[in-house]
């Protein structure tokens, strides 16, 4: 899609606001991450508990906030009326998943396909939309928004450099995101809640627990166990969806012919 | 009351539950906590939505409290009196007062943000968001979703019965259901990319997104007492807390 003929071009003040607002978004989500990971504050209940709960919700929040107030004018209206459509495909197969108690979430395969047809922006900018909206039904993920955004971040990146150009690249790819998701959210799960809402995920933690890991090393070690599979094969269903689009539809998208996501043949 | 309820402004809304949830997780005492509950509660059933509210709180907050209680009432390393024992797994009393503080922490969480879910009209907050300095992308972005989630739902129940009509996808076990789940997807995602695709050549061509003033068929009713509380919310969101966990003047 090209860019609007119509309409002026953004001034430089707005792109340098865009990017004073991702800087800052990244920077906070680092430093929060940082911190909580040096100090391993204790006493999640008491005293400083409180504090540390209420800093990492408003920081993983405001981070994620602000990443999307900084990608969200610059995406094309290609990627724009995508996105509504991987919110709703993230809440249906989502739920699909989970009414038959399989132990997977699968509830990223959306954002997953933004990232794949219109770049790691726009994937991002889905996560944290998915996570926004979605919280009006379950509050709780409210705080994961960063690692959501996070998700389509990798999920565009892992397209740009080759990842769908070989159909074994992308859970290979997933496996990788799964690990950097899993470590950036468990301090989430760890200290704005004190461990995991799920039945089956709180039996790991607690079996970590009593092996004598913190809670963080606990819920890290957990999140280490769940995320990388279930992010490989949201990846590859992902990746098997962007191969059963038309070519003329993918071909669409100015990031899969500008970075040749799918290879020579799938750019044409 | 129940009118003067539904029609506060969704920005409103949602600075008083910020500030709801901020004060109660900062303190974190248990009355407080369940005042909070019982408190929303009782303006969901003002609003005639209190069983839902229920409902859904407790499909939410039912496995967290067993998570949580598997966690630091079962894992627990602290010397405190065992309340039950089973085997070689008990459960202590100071394990049990965590998990019960931080399940009440969530559950404040969890009822306040529900209850904003089940108040705030959705066309208000996408016209309130159009006419906030957000950019018009997410107006359009929140619209959109809200809109499409049940024509999806819909679409996908109708792939799923033309499935069922032609026997394709009956198999058991994992593979029929992941032949199950591969029928439903595909067809779905490609006409909804196809769709989506339709819909920014159309989107485009009209000129979205738009700059500057334009008029709105929706209006939001605002005034100056909500903008007033607005910010006196979010204020007080930051010091009132700030006041609680920060020790002044040596009280530590």
């Amino acid at each position: 899609m090209s860019p609007n003929l119509l309409l002026p071009e953004a001034s430089a003040a707005q792109l340098l606001r865009r990017r004073v607002l991702g800087a800052a978004g990244t920077l906070l989500l680092v430093g929060t991450y940082l911190f909580l990971v040096i100090t391993q504050p204790t006493g999640i209940v008491e005293g400083l508990g409180q504090g540390v709960a209420l800093a990492t919700f408003a920081a993983y929040l405001i981070a994620a906030v602000l990443l999307l107030l900084a990608v969200l004018p610059d995406l094309p209206v290609s990627a724009l009326t995508l996105i509504p459509v991987a919110l709703a495909l993230n809440i249906i197969l989502g739920q699909f998943v989970g009414s038959v108690m399989v132990p997977l979430y699968l509830d990223s395969i959306g954002t997953v396909l933004v990232g794949f047809l219109a770049g790691r922006r726009a994937g991002a900018a889905t996560g944290v939309l998915s996570t926004l909206i979605w919280s009006l039904f379950a509050p709780t993920v409210l705080p994961f928004a960063a690692g959501a955004a996070l998700v389509g971040f990798l999920a565009g990146t892992a397209a740009r450099y080759g990842a769908l150009r070989r159909p074994y690249l992308a859970p290979i790819a997933g496996l990788v995101a799964g690990v950097l998701v899993g470590v950036v959210s468990s301090p989430v799960a760890a200290f704005v809640y004190g461990g995991t809402s799920g039945v089956g995920t709180g039996a790991v933690v607690a079996a970590f627990r009593s092996m004598g890991d913190s809670l963080l090393s606990a819920v890290t070690k957990q999140a280490l166990i769940s995320d990388p599979g279930d992010k490989a094969i949201v990846f590859l269903i992902a990746a098997l969806l962007v191969f059963a689009l038309p070519k003329r539809l993918s071909g669409s998208f100015e990031f899969i012919r500008r970075y040749k996501v799918l290879g020579k043949s799938g750019n044409k | 009351m129940k009118r003067r309820i539904t029609q506060l402004h969704p920005f409103t809304v949602l600075c008083l539950a910020v500030f709801t949830v901020a004060v109660a997780t900062a303190a974190s005492v248990w009355w407080l906590s369940c005042a909070v509950i019982v408190m929303c509660l009782a303006i969901g059933a003002v609003a005639g939505k209190a069983r839902k509210l229920a409902a859904l709180s407790g499909a939410i907050m039912l496995p967290t409290l067993l998570s949580l209680l598997m966690i630091h009432g079962l894992a627990s390393r602290d010397s405190s009196p065992v309340i039950a024992a089973w085997g070689p797994i008990s459960l202590t009393r100071g394990g049990a007062e965590v998990a019960m503080m931080l399940a009440l922490r969530t559950a404040v969480l969890v009822v306040v943000g529900l209850l904003c879910g089940l108040l705030i009209d959705k066309h208000q907050l996408v016209a309130a968001i159009d006419l906030s300095p957000a950019p018009p992308q997410a107006g359009y972005l929140l619209a959109s979703t809200l809109f499409l989630l049940p024509q999806m739902m819909e679409k996908q129940h109708a792939i799923g019965e033309a499935q069922a009509l032609r026997k394709a996808g009956t198999g058991r076990g994992l593979a029929g259901w992941l032949q199950r789940l591969r029928l439903r997807a595909v067809p779905l995602v490609l006409s909804s990319v196809q769709d989506a695709h339709d819909r920014s050549v159309h989107l485009a061509a009209r000129g979205f997104p738009a700059r500057g003033e334009h008029s709105r068929l929706r209006q939001v009713a605002d005034s100056q007492i909500q903008r007033g509380v607005r910010w006196v919310a979010l204020l007080c969101s930051v010091l009132v807390p700030a006041a609680i966990l920060v020790p002044f003047g040596g009280a530590a």
